[in-house]
């Protein structure tokens, strides 16, 4: 099966060293885009269908093309990469970060000198520690090499790569609230418009992109747009990394043309453990209510995966077998939301606490028939009602679960108290 | 006259200070600095208390109640004395899966200190933490940031030899 970001894991174990990367032919494509007119790299990734891959599936050439440009609004722009992968069921940057700090920082430099970025940064969370000293060590390699710094490559373009660690909070990985950490704030979400696109960074065009969706790019350059979107579906181009855990025999990183179907992902990574039955699949992260068996032939990307009522997300799939019980996963999930609420929404800060302790007084034998009932009226109080997607995802996990699994609620519950 | 407002003790060394300033210099806006600033604060105090954040603010032209917010806010930071060792345990859904209430019980006959606290000596403490990226290792467990994978009775055991 095709592979991008993947390809040379098994077989280059030293990929995350400059020289070996080059050996394969890195930097080659950043060598390639700086000869090219920056409309015409930007035509290349428009024509890829890349979508962005940090859970939101915004096409990413529509994305760039937003920034205003330099003559209407002079002064700097910036490039971001969001390396704050914190969704429960995500690890696919954590392992590109160390397999491949230079496709990303390739990737990077592209972007950066499609919007004209002279200072780009990438934003990583603090609990990548060795993934930080990694990045570290690549991108003092790569200004050895010329790659990063001023006058890259003999071009005439000058871009920095700063990197700058989060403090713990998971709301910190929503770009807008990625953006205020950034100017040393509590990570409270903007209400867009403005896009950050528009006004990002300290009121600066902004262009926040994830670690998989950048790294994408110098393939796209080397082998034309074109070529990447046929690698994919008619509407989302290339391939998707998908972090696979939980109840499956190999939890890992497995690499996949986007849309491909729910049961050959199960099939690679070895199928539901001990061959016990599947009780459902969380696609993108715990954050979106899980596929059910019926799901098995649907093909994974974004606008399919919508359409059966769920979100592809970030790719942090997982596997629930029928030891599973969607009363303990649902309070699991709804703890975790709690605790990384921002605040901000009434909504959102009342609503998590009340959910959370709703299903705890299930989970304690307490539950009353109209708990069930109050459960899914909080969450559909909330989404909609807020700010940003974390208080949307309270409602929807909610409901996802309750409609799924009615039998698993209707257990825990006791007729009078 | 104008009353002269007498000079904070800094809770800092000359050399930290020194640090510290360097945070406001390292990115092209003074308070894009102010996480990391705090997070070699929380580093060296293994907690960031008013006073140190009072002097971070006195550093970086902000007010008190701005950095405390942020200090307040984001969960490295912490109010309490960290162990030199902060040990972290994940509970996101796939380590929950795979056992972290176990490893938590573990954890706290292991180093005989509830989560939250460090240990008589200093040299540890423990907490449950939001999803660490680290679910093929489930369940994930960290010393410092630093990803040291799958919570066993045995990894867990092996915690108390580790130097800092």
């Amino acid at each position: 099966m095709t592979k991008i970001l993947t390809k040379y894991f098994d077989a280059e174990p030293k990929l995350h060293e400059l020289e070996t990367y080059r050996k394969l032919g890195g930097y080659e494509a950043l060598k390639r885009a700086l000869g090219m007119e920056r409309s015409a790299v930007l035509e290349e990734v428009k024509k890829s269908n890349l979508r962005g891959l940090g859970g939101a599936g915004f096409p990413t050439g529509l994305k760039w093309s937003t920034v205003p440009p330099e003559d209407k609004v002079p002064g700097p722009r910036y490039v971001v990469v969001n390396a704050d992968e914190s969704e429960p069921g995500c690890f696919k940057d954590r392992i590109l970060l160390t397999r491949a700090p230079h496709q990303l920082i390739e990737g990077l430099l592209i972007a950066s000198y499609v919007i004209g970025s002279k200072d780009s940064f990438i934003f990583i969370r603090g609990e990548y520690q060795n993934q930080h000293d990694i990045l570290g060590k690549a991108i003092a390699e790569a200004e050895q090499a010329g790659l990063i710094g001023n006058n890259i490559l003999g071009s005439g373009f000058n871009c920095r790569i700063l990197l700058m660690r989060g403090a713990g909070a998971y709301i910190s990985g929503l770009d807008t609230a990625l953006l205020e950490t950034m100017e040393g704030k509590k990570a409270w979400p903007r209400q867009p418009p403005p896009f950050p696109t528009v006004s990002g960074l300290m009121g600066r065009p902004t262009v926040v992109n994830n670690v998989e969706t950048l790294s994408m790019l110098p393939f796209i350059v080397n082998e034309g747009g074109a070529a990447f979107a046929k690698i994919g579906v008619p509407r989302s181009g290339g391939t998707i990394v998908f972090s696979i855990s939980g109840h499956v025999e190999k939890p890992g990183l497995y690499e996949f043309p986007m849309g491909v179907k729910l049961r050959d992902a199960l099939a690679a990574c070895g199928g539901v453990k001990g061959g016990r039955k599947l009780k459902g699949v969380i696609p993108g992260g715990t954050s979106m209510p899980p596929l059910m068996e019926k799901d098995l032939d649907l093909a994974l990307d974004f606008d399919s995966v919508r359409a059966a009522g769920t979100f592809l997300g970030a790719g942090g799939m997982i596997v629930l077998d029928e030891t599973a019980d969607a009363v303990e996963v649902a309070h699991n999930i709804e703890r975790f939301l709690t605790h990384e609420s921002c605040g901000q929404c009434t909504p959102c800060r009342e609503g998590s606490n009340w959910s959370e302790r709703i299903l705890e007084r299930l989970l304690e034998g307490k539950g009353q028939p109209q708990d069930v009932v109050n459960l899914a009226r909080v969450g559909e109080n909330i989404t909609g009602k807020v700010i940003c997607a974390l208080g949307d995802t309270i409602g929807m996990v909610l409901k996802g679960y309750i409609d799924r699994y009615p039998d698993d609620f209707k257990k825990r519950v006791t007729p009078h108290g | 006259m104008t009353p002269t407002k007498a000079p904070v003790q800094s809770p800092f060394s000359a050399e930290q200070e020194k640090t510290l300033l360097a945070w406001t210099k390292e990115y092209p806006y003074t308070n894009l600095g102010l996480i990391e600033a705090l997070r070699s604060v929380q580093d060296w105090h293994r907690q960031v208390e008013p006073a140190a954040a009072a002097r971070v603010a006195e550093i970086f032209g902000l007010p008190f109640n701005h950095v405390w917010g942020v200090v307040t806010f984001f969960p490295t930071f912490t109010q309490w004395r960290t162990g030199a060792q902060r040990v972290g345990v994940c509970h996101g859904l796939s380590c929950f899966l795979a056992g972290s209430n176990k490893a938590e019980k573990c954890l706290e006959k292991t180093l005989g200190v509830p989560k939250k606290r460090a240990t008589a000596d200093g040299k540890f403490s423990w907490e449950a933490m939001e999803c660490l990226g680290a679910c093929e290792q489930a369940p994930a467990l960290q010393v410092n940031e630093r990803l040291i994978g799958k919570a066993t009775e045995e990894s867990i055991s092996q915690l108390k030899d580790m130097k800092r």
